[in-house]
């Protein structure tokens, strides 16, 4: 069950979308990072059952993010929120084990879709 | 110039980033290419301070292709791309000349011309077209131009402009990947504009709360 969210992305507007169209009835524990590496360490810290992961960021992208959370636990749940929607990024991103792809600008539908997908994942595992 | 607020300039470096990513995607479809896409930066400045600004910017260049496309609606402006000269040759490769022959009446600087046309099209129109729609308004564009020139006359690029006109520059460094080529994309908004885009911007940001 999703219970701890962790929004990595270096846009204080993008998070904020995020946040606001993310569910507000299932209380989530929402975290932020505002780079790659911030993101690491915030999952190595908080350890959340979601991770949703912008790709162009400074300091370290989520490609390089998202391979390194993966290496640490290879079970990471990562679902790549970005605008880069070219073929060969979402390729790659899901190569690197992401779970799957939210195109920018989020909608509350597409991502209550996901949301789903997650926990019928988890709840598989 | 404080003429954006923090805020403001937030939201309108996302709508520009997925609008950036939306023209790459296009981009890729029409050509094999893969577009390395860094964190959009914006930036507002008197049109007299852009020379400078592209001095500081734009190095490593000795001549430059300018390719730009005015927009008009709410939303109105340039849109320009700056490509280092070699560019035009890379993409004639990437592109192939399909039916035309380079050596009789399509000499390969008119070749070179064309494709980048093609190219400024895609990402100049794809990217507005798309700060439009997430802006929830619709714009028309000019015809693009390409030109050739010297890198250290910035000065001429603004030419045509009011210099104590008002330029937010939302500036993009890309890089097509395992072709050594890499470009500035930026706009300049018309002063009209500024007024209704303040307001879009919020208008955008408020609509995630339906």
């Amino acid at each position: 069950m999703i219970k701890k969210i962790l929004i990595v992305d270096d846009s204080p507007i993008a998070r904020k979308i995020m946040k606001t169209c993310l569910p507000k009835d299932r209380g989530y524990e929402i975290s932020e990072a505002t780079n790659g590496q911030e993101g690491i360490d915030k999952y190595l810290s908080v350890k959340p059952d979601l991770t949703f992961m912008d790709l162009t960021m400074p300091k370290l992208d989520g490609y390089k993010a998202t391979e390194e959370i993966k290496k640490i636990d290879k079970n990471a749940m990562i679902v790549a929120a970005t605008a880069d929607i070219q073929p060969k990024s979402l390729e790659r991103i899901m190569a690197l084990g992401a779970f799957t792809v939210l195109k920018k600008p989020p909608r509350k539908s597409s991502l209550e879709e996901i949301l789903d997908k997650v926990e019928k994942q988890l709840t598989e595992k | 110039m404080t003429l954006f607020s923090d805020e403001e300039k937030d939201i309108l470096q996302e709508v520009m980033n997925i609008a950036f990513g939306n023209a790459t995607a296009d981009l890729a479809e029409v050509i094999d290419i893969f577009v390395v896409l860094t964190v959009p930066q914006i930036q507002v400045m008197k049109i007299s301070e852009l020379p400078t600004y592209f001095e500081k910017n734009i190095h490593g260049f000795e001549r430059i292709w300018k390719l730009d496309q005015e927009f008009w609606g709410d939303f109105s402006g340039s849109g320009f791309l700056i490509f280092p000269e070699q560019i035009g040759k890379s993409l004639v490769e990437l592109f192939g000349t399909g039916d035309l022959d380079p050596t009789e009446n399509n000499p390969f600087d008119s070749l070179e011309k064309e494709i980048l046309l093609e190219v400024g099209n895609i990402l100049v129109g794809a990217c507005v077209g798309k700060i439009a729609e997430l802006l929830d308004t619709r714009v028309t564009y000019s015809p693009p131009i390409a030109s050739q020139g010297e890198c250290s006359n910035f000065a001429r690029l603004v030419e045509n402009y009011d210099s104590d006109q008002t330029a937010i520059i939302m500036k993009t460094v890309f890089e097509f990947e395992n072709h050594n080529i890499s470009g500035l994309l930026f706009f300049i908004t018309s002063q009209d504009s500024i007024e209704w885009l303040k307001k879009s911007l919020y208008d955008y940001l408020e609509s995630f709360d339906e």
